[in-house]
């Protein structure tokens, strides 16, 4: 077997193991939460930091995503998507919740207002640019390379960032309903592409 | 009414919705709007899945970030304290050591961030303090999800008067029942199937006064409620009564 066979089968294994573990979980087995903790619990903590910038509260975010994958293992459906794809949406909306919330109740601080402010003037110069070292990681590939490369940074920062449409326009200097019309007609463009 | 997922417009707006959603750019009423449909709601549930298996792969831009060995302590504890939903407990028996530990547990109520929870505490205490015969107040919130979904106000400890905070929508077929349990109290004690609209006034009969710490919880059971004398839907509101 070739080194990347080899790679592609512990892949393959690897993620066929979340599923397994998690039917496991339902059926009360710790270990199994262990196991999946040691697989994912870095990348977790690392993908809910970037949307939460607060260390205690994404450690907070990743104990109630666990206790929550142990709890709803039961729910998990091997047929209707991956294990991991079911983990890191598990943390991903606890995360978006928290911010999401904390949006309602004060918008921008003055923080993060001046990074915006900063990042936004880098951005302005390099609008046809991407921001997101996206490509060789999914099957959306190939539908992502057919947006302009501003569109795409739109969909990443509010995928990988967890940016709220007004941050994206804020961020990229645009018009919140020109940044809301994009988001809504590449998600059609990619859905298109897919179908 | 024809099906609505025949429906191209209905299944692109959905589609919409759910990429939305997915990404993150809903704001917090829609995204709550939306994950109370979601139980009820098979094509919205699939479409959203559709979205999280394409985007997930994307998620390998974040670094990975080393959890503290302390983080795993953390969760260990509060799952070797916090058994399976009682929906995928199979058939405990009465008064078995697992559901005992569920109400015994103080992790679902960790769960609930103490942040937020004291914010909604400390505005039902000051709401509440204006109304002089209050003399006992619970805030009932989500298990994870620390939002606040009910209030109870006791103006004795044989009166309470449950109040929604805001609209439930419980899926057809099912129903809230509403249970309470003191600290020393062998298992939770049914009050009632509970109508998700309105205020509703109860009286403790045939129990022991309502004390301080005394929990209280709302659990989605099957129509006509609990077939046996405690819960076995899954916890949708807890909280635990605090003295004024």
């Amino acid at each position: 077997m070739s080194g990347l066979d080899a790679r592609n089968a512990r892949v393959t294994d690897h993620h066929h193991d979340h599923g397994r573990l998690l039917v496991a979980c339902a059926e009360g087995d710790q270990g199994a939460l262990q196991t999946l903790y040691q697989l994912e619990g870095a990348c977790l903590l690392g993908v809910v930091q970037r949307i939460v910038h607060d260390r205690a509260v994404a450690e907070d975010i990743i104990h109630d995503a666990f206790v929550n994958i142990w709890t709803r293992s039961h729910t998990f459906d091997a047929g209707r998507g991956s294990g991991r794809t079911w983990m890191f949406s598990v943390a991903r909306h606890l995360a978006l919740n928290h911010v999401r919330r904390q949006g309602r109740e004060v918008t921008v601080n003055d923080d993060h207002a001046e990074r915006l402010e900063a990042e936004r003037s880098l951005d302005a110069g390099t609008a046809m640019e991407d921001t997101f070292d996206w490509q060789g990681r999914g099957d959306l590939d190939r539908c992502l390379s057919a947006l302009e490369p501003e569109r795409r940074n739109c969909l990443f920062h509010a995928y990988v960032d967890g940016y709220s449409h007004s941050e994206i326009a804020e961020r990229l200097d645009r018009p919140l309903g020109t940044v809301k019309a994009w988001i809504k007609r590449s998600l059609h463009t990619l859905r298109e592409c897919l179908s | 009414m024809s099906d609505d997922s025949l429906n191209p417009h209905t299944a692109e707006a959905l589609d919409d919705l759910a990429g939305e959603y997915v990404l993150g750019t809903l704001d917090d009423e829609a995204r709550r709007s939306l994950e109370r449909r979601l139980p009820h709601e098979p094509a919205l549930q699939e479409a959203i899945t559709r979205w999280e298996s394409r985007l997930t792969p994307y998620a390998s831009m974040v670094e990975p970030l080393p959890p503290p060995p302390e983080l795993w302590a953390r969760i260990e504890h509060t799952v070797s304290e916090h058994p399976m939903s009682a929906e995928a407990a199979p058939c405990p028996s009465r008064g078995s050591g697992l559901w005992q530990g569920l109400w015994q547990s103080l992790a679902l109520w960790r769960g609930v961030s103490m942040a937020s929870l004291a914010v909604v505490l400390g505005l039902a205490l000051w709401l509440f303090s204006g109304v002089a015969d209050t003399r006992y107040l619970v805030v009932l919130a989500t298990p994870q999800h620390t939002q606040a979904g009910w209030v109870i106000q006791a103006a004795s400890q044989r009166d309470i008067e449950l109040i929604p905070l805001e609209e439930f929508r419980v899926p057809a077929g099912k129903t809230l029942e509403f249970w309470t349990k003191a600290d020393d109290w062998s298992g939770p004690v049914s009050l009632g199937l509970v109508d998700a609209n309105g205020p509703r006034r109860l009286r403790l009969k045939n129990l022991p006064p309502l004390e301080k710490n005394q929990l209280f919880e709302l659990t989605l059971e099957e129509s006509g409620g609990s077939p046996l004398n405690r819960p076995t839907g899954p916890i949708q509101f807890i909280g635990r009564a605090v003295s004024l």
